[in-house]
């Protein structure tokens, strides 16, 4: 009875349209009263749920991609890949990919990035004549390379739900090859697609102007490169490489670029504050809600049950797939993060499958969500940038999602794409 | 019926798990099943600041933590806390199965907890990347990371240290790549942690013998009739050599793992220069009387 | 009938004045809690990065960094949500919403508002009830009360209730609301 007061109320909430985070608080509060427990639990762990060190690395990240979009370094990365990739069929379909791994490295969210890429690219695909359609599916989907590729905040999310004791520097690595298959397997779809519908080719611009646009982007590159080379070296940890990203792109869009004015900076961390609240007071909700499905002993019924309907890895993992899919096209990633992790991994070790494999599949799969509708963050903003409907763009993305599911099933059942580079650092 | 629930933060089979389900079955078995006990193991309910709070609001009626977070709450724990208060795990255990572990337990009470029993938490020492420390000398400015506590962190500083305090969940790879040089802990939480695959040099110099406590919430306990109080508190006691034979077993098995390893142990060290750099730490934390009183019967017990 | 029509009108009226004159002070409020917020993380950014300085050039090592970035943290995610009640940015589910008629939709909204704003209070009152429990705990490295650790909880509490309470006024009379994709508040 109790996991319907708990499950009930969360969805009729959801239902109505209440906030996310009320509906987790709300439905844990309801439940707490139903069983007769003091309901100070519920605002203690609201509470905890967002002391948590490594949770700082979200507004840090966050604050570092506002910073980057409004200081200019983001239009220099895309500039950049459209030199790179620009003269391969669908030229800006491709150089749009490229850019999200350039950008999408650094920000490592995927709305960030669909906002400062799409809002760059599409107009510029719309006057070289490509539809509105392409240029929003392509977008949206390559966002998704933005949660696998290091620094991605969802991985912190992740390792934190999974009860702290993953690394994060693992989990960070393991995204790596994921990302970039992801980036390949849309790649040649966008070819695919381009061939069939005739989009042009860019020229490339010749290797002066390739090195000057290079040369243009190198701040942006040297933050990945002063991230990963500053946590292997032992300056910083994992989590502070967050605010030592804040701090980077502050000092290059100031003192290089000169972008970086007092408007832009009050802006900047007025945004990163509020996408900031908002998440991170989801994450606290689902704390409380977290600790009631313990307390219920909900995962364990759910592992027992699991093992009841098959003892093959192989099937489970399809199972987990296709419920967290499911979820996905419903809900928001970071909530269903912190919800799913304390469900799923107890089954997925159960069964024999490595927590930080289990963790990229998780991203990838509820990053999938997230270009999915009825509910899916990156779609919006994908649409709202080229002023399409969300059916326009949902007609003729099938083979964008085609080719994101066959990466899925990819990193679902070859544990090596994941676990090989961490491997290398034990 | 009663199901008391009980919180712990190490995972299933730790001895003080283990130890924990040892006393449900007792208490189910002498109270016909009246009461029994169910644990939440590997922090499934919160981290233990987070679990004193719940155990406190009555929500868990059993908890075993740490006595460290208990501190700046009972501050007869904090006697128990200081570097090189215990000579010895025996030492420790004489003093805690006596009347001073009694009045500590005691000292819970108007705080809303009940102290049924302490346990093991082993003896806490320093392992690094660097080298093996075999003096004092060894440390002088080496970054070794402690929890966040301030007799810890005034420790480490009055040993020439650096002290830095960070998550245990960043420490594995802050010592791989140099972020710290070293950590200290038990044999059990070196190996289990895996920061022996990192930390090659371990110095047994045992700077600190926690035990941890196991405490029911004053509201639960207030519940109980007063045979079923004295049924908790026998079965919480006759727990106690189950843990500690429990924690034997897992302690060897670590060190061999640990041994197995290639890790460099320095067994023999020199505790007295460690020691004598402890005053200043018991200067600026033993400043009441009671715990001054506490201190000196602690070292006037053999 | 025709008399009490239209002193609802005019009531309805007068009410409407009123919280137009209201979203300026509360529009105040907002921004005053944003400020701060913003203050929160830059404050963190500081303290974060001075800890990374200190460790790794000075070595010596900032013991209540990581304590102080913690609370600074809560502060700038209880404001910014408390401030997100009133600009409508917070996550939620519209689709079925869609399908309803306007009324249904303003009554649905007004259900949200109302156990939003409860669960603020909620914040309010069981945060005053943690704070006075761990009142007499010292926070370590901080040397500070453990009361400080539910503050912000308290302050994002009142905040949340006071905005969800302008918001139901404004819907009963008549007034728009934010909401994440449809309406844009006017400055106040
Ligand atoms: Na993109
Ligand atoms: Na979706």
């Amino acid at each position: 009875m109790e996991v319907w007061v708990l499950f009930g109320t969360f969805v009729f909430l959801l239902l109505i349209g209440t906030p996310v985070a009320f509906c987790l608080g709300a439905a844990s509060l309801a439940t707490v009263l139903y069983l007769g427990m003091p309901p100070v639990i519920v605002f203690q762990r609201l509470n905890s749920g967002v002391s948590v060190y490594a949770l700082m690395a979200i507004p840090f990240f966050i604050f570092a991609g506002e910073l980057m979009v409004r200081g200019d370094i983001a239009r220099r990365l895309v500039a950049l890949a459209g030199a790179m990739v620009g003269h391969l069929r669908g030229g800006l379909g491709q150089v749009n990919i490229a850019a999200s791994v350039l950008f999408g490295g650094i920000s490592g969210s995927a709305a960030a990035d669909a906002t400062a890429i799409g809002g760059l690219m599409i107009p510029q695909m719309k006057k070289k004549g490509y539809d509105v359609d392409y240029g929003v599916n392509v977008t949206v989907v390559s966002s998704i390379i933005a949660l696998m590729l290091p620094p991605s905040h969802n991985m912190i999310i992740y390792s934190i739900s999974a009860g702290g004791r993953l690394s994060i520097a693992d989990l960070f690595t393991a995204g790596i090859i994921p990302g970039l298959l992801l980036a390949i397997t849309l790649m040649i779809t966008a070819w695919f697609v381009a061939k069939k519908r005739g989009y042009p080719t860019e020229k490339f611009p010749g290797w002066s102007a390739f090195g000057l646009l290079f040369f243009n982007a190198i701040p942006g590159i040297l933050l990945i490169a002063i991230i990963f080379g500053g946590v292997r070296s032992g300056i910083f940890t994992a989590s502070e490489s967050s605010c030592i990203a804040a701090v980077y792109a502050l000092l290059v869009t100031t003192l290089a670029y000169r972008t970086m004015h007092w408007p832009q900076f009050v802006a900047a961390t007025r945004a990163a504050v509020r996408t900031t609240a908002m998440v991170l007071l989801v994450i606290g909700s689902a704390a409380s809600f977290g600790w009631l499905l313990a307390f219920l002993r909900i995962p364990a019924e759910l592992v027992a049950m699991m093992k009841d309907l098959s003892s093959n890895p192989i099937v489970i993992l399809l199972l987990i797939n296709l419920i967290l899919l499911m979820l996905g096209t419903f809900m928001d990633m970071s909530p269903l993060i912190v919800i799913t992790t304390p469900i799923f991994l107890p089954v997925a070790t159960a069964f024999g499958i490595d927590p930080v494999h289990f963790g990229v599949i998780l991203v990838l799969n509820l990053g999938i969500g997230l270009c999915t509708p009825p509910v899916g963050t990156i779609l919006f903003v994908g649409c709202a940038v080229g002023r399409i409907s969300v059916w326009q763009a949902i007609r003729t993305i099938w083979p964008f999602y085609g080719a994101a599911f066959a990466t899925l099933m990819l990193v679902t059942y070859v544990p090596f794409l994941s676990l090989w580079l961490p491997s290398l650092f034990h | 019926e009663v199901t008391l629930k009980s919180s712990d933060t190490h995972p299933d089979g730790y001895p003080t798990v283990e130890a924990v389900k040892h006393m449900g079955k007792l208490l189910e078995e002498r109270t016909d099943g009246r009461l029994c006990v169910e644990v939440f193991h590997s922090a499934q309910l919160g981290q233990e600041k987070d679990t004193i709070e719940q155990t406190k609001f009555g929500v868990i009626d059993l908890n075993r933590v740490s006595t460290g977070p208990f501190n700046n709450l009972v501050e007869e724990t904090k006697v128990i806390s200081l570097p090189y208060v215990f000579k010895s795990v025996d030492h420790m255990h004489t003093v805690m199965d006596g009347p001073i572990g009694d009045e500590i337990l005691e000292a819970f009470v108007p705080h809303g907890y009940v102290g049924l029993a302490f346990f093991d938490g082993g003896s806490r020492s320093f392992y690094n990347k660097v080298k093996p420390i075999k003096s004092i000398d060894d440390l002088a400015g080496m970054k070794v990371r402690v929890m966040q506590s301030d007799i810890f962190v005034d420790m480490m500083t009055a040993l020439g240290a650096n002290a830095t305090p960070m998550p245990y969940g960043e420490v594995y790879s802050a010592i791989q790549t140099g972020v710290i040089d070293g950590a200290e802990n038990n044999w059990p939480s070196f190996e289990s942690s895996g920061h022996y695959e990192v930390a090659g040099y371990y110095t047994l110099d045992q700077h600190l013998i926690v035990p941890e406590v196991l405490v029911m919430s004053k509201i639960s306990w207030d519940k109980l009739s007063a045979d079923d109080q004295a049924a908790v508190r026998q079965a919480a006691r006759d727990s106690v050599p189950v843990m500690r034979d429990l924690w034997v077993a897992r302690e060897k098995a670590s060190e061999e793992k640990v041994r197995a390893a290639g890790v460099e142990i320095v067994e023999e060290i020199d505790k007295a220069p460690f020691m004598a750099a402890m005053d200043s730490v018991y200067e600026k934390h033993v400043t009441s009387d009671k715990l001054k009183d506490l201190v000196s019967r602690i070292r006037a017990t053999d | 009938m025709a008399l009490v029509a239209m002193n609802l009108a005019c009531r309805e009226e007068t009410l409407q004045d009123f919280m137009k004159n209201a979203a300026r002070p509360m529009g105040l409020i907002a921004r005053l809690a944003l400020w701060l917020a913003s203050a929160g993380l830059l404050l963190m950014t500081a303290f974060v990065s001075a800890q990374v300085f200190m460790r790794y050039v000075m070595n010596d090592s900032i013991v209540w960094s990581e304590p102080a970035a913690i609370i600074l943290m809560g502060w700038f995610i209880f404001l910014g949500a408390a401030v997100g009640i009133r600009e409508g940015y917070h996550l939620s589910f519209d689709v079925l919403l869609y399908f309803l008629p306007t009324n249904a939709k303003l009554w649905l909204h007004s259900v949200s508002d109302l156990i939003v704003g409860t669960f603020g209070l909620g914040m309010l009152w069981f945060g005053a009830q943690l704070m006075l429990s761990s009142w007499n705990v010292i926070l370590p490295s901080l040397g500070i009360s453990g009361a400080f650790d539910f503050l912000p909880l308290v302050a994002g509490g009142i905040l949340i209730a006071i905005f969800s309470l302008e918001r139901l006024i404004r819907r009963a009379a008549g007034l728009p609301t934010a909401r994440f994709g449809e309406t844009e508040l006017e400055e106040g």
